[in-house]
């Protein structure tokens, strides 16, 4: 799944006062996993998925996985 | 599934089948294609048609007997299609000269044909086309035989001589003047590899194979007119053509029956509705032959004849563009890949299983089942995109669980007493059907899941008037109420592993009850309880209206006239259909009835999940839907009335009129709205009827939602629930767990839900949260 998003974000993790970095993130649906850069909260980690990306190209990695 | 079988029921799809007049002609030139680049005035493009199937097309066109005119469908419709007089301008307009022809190497054997004459020509340029190195062996000083008879008469020498002079043109042999007979016959057979025997006239009676023009098993092949028996142009045309076929596979040593069935005149499993067909009179030239404006016209007649009925009945097949043949391949290709994209699992999921091709289809063949099975299989062998059917699935899950599900025998006369006296016992119906209670349930009030959700205010309503009208005339049934899900979205989705579910439950509560009828009131619970509850007995809500009584309502004679959309799953309930148009009538509407109405019923898009699958598709359905007619439209089908009414027509439910409530502007619940009615339906009927406190209480939460529209109407098209929504919210502040955005002051926050990480942004003002955004995805992220 290719990477398609900004590399900085107003967004910032509320429980950690964190400003999000772009790491390397497992995703996986089914039988596909992948490696991705995605933003995150360097403390607790969580990954910050934005609608377009949702909606956008990993709608599009879902349904291809699910034709497969 | 067994795919093989499958095969086969495409094979009887007849929409690729030749129309009658290709069929009776003995070269099967494509009539179809030829009549249709005449329409548009492309004469050179109908001529190469004619071309690829009839060699020496610029002679034969003109003095061909036309078999193909005899049998045309629009003969009793103004007149056969003039094909003869089509040939003719076409030849005249359209014919480009051969281009020099590229010899080819001939190595395949070498052939004889002896007797220069038409079939003998024909033979000769197929064969030498086949790469077979050909002699011609004429009595005469010059090929063409009775073609010369047509000199004046239809033909112009120079055109004979033209087209005669091409054969030697392309390298074929002709020895003229030299005769041969059946005393030195040997010595060509020794010479040539076959023999072409092609004269008219022979002193000795071969018997002739009728398949393969081949005498006994011998390199002998005999054609024209002493094989056709007649003048027949055409036929001896065809004649030299199979018997080159027919040479080709002796000398290979191929199979010489093998797929030749349908070789020359054969008939057609194509057969034409004629009472669609309106009278176009034959195109008379003004001329001795059309002019291209007539010829145009004529063609233009042309009815291309095909097999369409279900394609033009069915909005899915036309946008995927396909017929059950090309459908069925699509399938069988797409379960036996392992490897690779299976392209056709979005097709598949956007049929929505009416069954209405089964309908207008001439040789019965139905899509439903052959998808049915597909889906089934395909969730047997995992294939089945999850995301398809998994918000519908979930949704049928609510229904069974306690927050819908009820079952309830007909309140006991003890329990109801304090209704038993005078004024209430002599006005209600209803006090007075308890007052009758005998304990013994013989109906059961089963609405369904969809009606529950979409028209909640009646059901209580319609239970009350069942007791009281049915207790006055069966004082010995008592009718009891039960919610719940018969379990079509499962039939749907091809999950027979959640049927059981479902069904069992149904069957159990059936026969603790001492055997009731189920009284229906949604069209696909019929069909489920037909499909997978053949034990029950069954009636619809529709029936007993019409049996018992409708309820009391204040009827306006002479309103409005309607159309009736009727449920595609009561296609065969005929009893259904009669039960809703009396009822209308009773309430003094009038009906218009649609084309595709009753067995002809048109699916509202919902069927087969569709409006969850692939609500692009459902949409269509709609669109195909409500432009058939001006009027508004009746329903008796909960989905129905969402579908349409969704699709901004004017829908009304039958309980609507009954009930009395044209509710304007119209508007359907949310799916949110959905599952709440069902949840309060349950609280409300049992706290009024049985007088019962549930045990379920909404989730309460600390914080309330502002949902501007704009956001619900993401929500639904996203499948996305306020009650997810709800969790996510809660979650976010309990732990924290959420993004926050100091230039808008907004909160963005996820949470997976079982196999769904919705995520919400929304701005928080002390405890209402206003939402802004709501998504969803079913990928899974690692955090750590």
């Amino acid at each position: 799944m290719k990477q398609e998003m900004d590399t900085t974000t107003p967004w910032m993790c509320d429980k950690c006062h964190e400003a999000l970095v772009l790491q390397k993130v497992h995703v996986r649906y089914l039988e596909g996993s992948f490696e991705v850069e995605l933003l995150k909260c360097p403390t607790c980690k969580m990954v910050f998925i934005s609608d377009e990306l949702a909606m956008g190209k990993m709608l599009e990695v879902e349904k291809g996985l699910e034709d497969k | 599934m067994d795919l093989d079988k499958l095969l086969e029921i495409g094979n009887q799809c007849i929409h690729l089948e030749p129309p009658v007049c290709v069929a009776s002609c003995p070269v099967h030139m494509d009539i179809l294609a030829f009549v249709s680049e005449i329409e548009k005035g492309d004469f050179a493009k109908a001529y190469k048609i004619m071309e690829n199937k009839l060699p020496f097309s610029r002679l034969i066109g003109k003095i061909c007997d036309y078999p193909c005119e005899n049998s045309c469908v629009r003969e009793k419709a103004g007149g056969s299609i003039r094909i003869s007089e089509l040939e003719k301008t076409v030849i005249d307009l359209g014919y480009v000269p051969p281009k020099k022809p590229f010899p080819l190497p001939k190595t395949k054997g070498n052939v004889a044909i002896i007797g220069g004459g038409l079939s003998g020509c024909v033979a000769a340029v197929e064969l030498d086309k086949k790469g077979y190195k050909v002699s011609i062996y004429e009595k005469t000083n010059r090929l063409g035989g009775s073609l010369w008879a047509y000199e004046g008469k239809g033909l112009e020498k120079q055109a004979i001589e033209e087209e005669l002079s091409t054969i030697e043109k392309k390298g074929i042999t002709v020895f003229y003047n030299t005769e041969v007979s059946e005393q030195n016959l040997q010595t060509y057979k020794d010479q040539y590899d076959a023999l072409y025997l092609g004269t008219g006239i022979w002193e000795k009676t071969y018997t002739i194979n009728p398949h393969t023009f081949q005498v006994d098993e011998s390199a002998l092949f005999v054609g024209g007119k002493l094989q056709i028996k007649s003048d027949s142009i055409i036929f001896s045309a065809s004649s030299g053509k199979r018997a080159a076929v027919s040479i080709d596979r002796y000398i290979n040593k191929t199979s010489m029956l093998a797929s030749r069935e349908r070789e020359g005149v054969f008939e057609t499993r194509l057969h034409v509705k004629m009472e669609k067909i309106s009278f176009v009179p034959t195109i008379i030239q003004r001329s001795s032959s059309y002019t291209q404006a007539e010829a145009m016209e004529e063609a233009s007649r042309c009815l291309k004849c095909q097999c369409n009925e279900c394609f033009n009945a069915c909005v899915h097949m036309q946008s995927f563009n396909i017929t059950p043949d090309s459908y069925i391949r699509s399938i069988n290709h797409n379960e036996r890949i392992i490897l690779g994209t299976h392209h056709a699992n979005a097709m598949i999921n956007a049929c929505t299983q009416c069954g209405l091709c089964k309908v207008v289809c001439p040789v019965g063949i139905g899509m439903k089942e052959i998808i049915h099975e597909t889906r089934q299989s395909m969730v047997e062998r995992g294939k089945m995109p999850v995301s398809a059917h998994d918000f519908a699935l979930k949704d049928m899950q609510f229904s069974h669980s306690d927050y819908f599900s009820l079952v309830r025998k007909q309140p006991s006369k003890e329990a109801s007493k304090e209704l038993f006296y005078y004024p209430m016992i002599a006005f209600s119906a209803y006090a007075r059907g308890l007052y009758k209670g005998s304990g013994k349930t013989g109906y059961l009030f089963y609405p369904g899941c969809q009606l529950s959700s979409t028209h909640t205010e009646y059901i209580g309503d319609i239970y009350k008037h069942l007791v009281g009208a049915i207790k006055d005339k069966d004082a010995d049934n008592d009718v009891g109420l039960y919610l719940g899900c018969c379990g079509a979205p499962a039939d749907w989705a091809g999950r027979l592993d959640l049927m059981p579910e479902s069904i069992e439950k149904i069957r159990t509560t059936w026969e603790e009850m001492g055997e009731p009828t189920f009284i229906l009131a949604c069209s696909s619970c019929s069909a489920t309880f037909e499909k997978y509850l053949p034990m029950i007995k069954t009636i619809s809500l529709w029936e007993v209206f019409e049996k018992y009584g409708l309820p009391e309502v204040d009827i306006k004679k002479g309103k409005r006239e309607l159309c009736i959309h009727d449920a595609c799953a009561t296609r065969h309930d005929s009893k259904v259909h009669e039960s809703i148009r009396s009822i209308v009538k009773t309430l003094g509407y009038s009906v218009e009835e649609l084309e595709y109405s009753k067995e002809k019923a048109k699916c509202c898009g919902y069927g087969g999940l569709v409006a969850c699958a692939n609500p692009e598709q459902a949409k269509d359905f709609v669109e195909d839907r409500k432009h058939e007619s001006e009027h508004d439209v009746l329903v008796y089908c909960a989905m129905c009335k969402d579908m349409l009414v969704k699709g901004n027509k004017r829908a009304y439910h039958i309980l609507d009129l009954i009930y009395g409530t044209e509710q304007d502007p119209q508007k359907m619940p949310t799916l949110s709205e959905r599952q709440n009615n069902r949840k309060h339906l349950k609280q409300t009927l049992l706290k009024e009827i049985w007088k019962e406190e549930t045990m379920h209480t909404d989730e309460t939460y600390t914080f309330t939602l502002r949902i501007s529209d704009d956001v619900k109407e993401l929500m639904e098209k996203r499948f996305i629930l306020v009650g997810d929504i709800e969790k996510v919210i809660d979650n976010a502040i309990k732990n924290k767990e959420r993004f926050f955005n100091p230039k808008t002051s907004d909160y963005l926050a996820r949470l997976r839900l079982q196999n769904v990480t919705y995520w919400v942004k929304y701005e928080e003002n002390g405890t209402e949260m206003t939402l802004k955004d709501a998504y969803s995805h079913r990928m899974e992220v690692v955090e750590h």
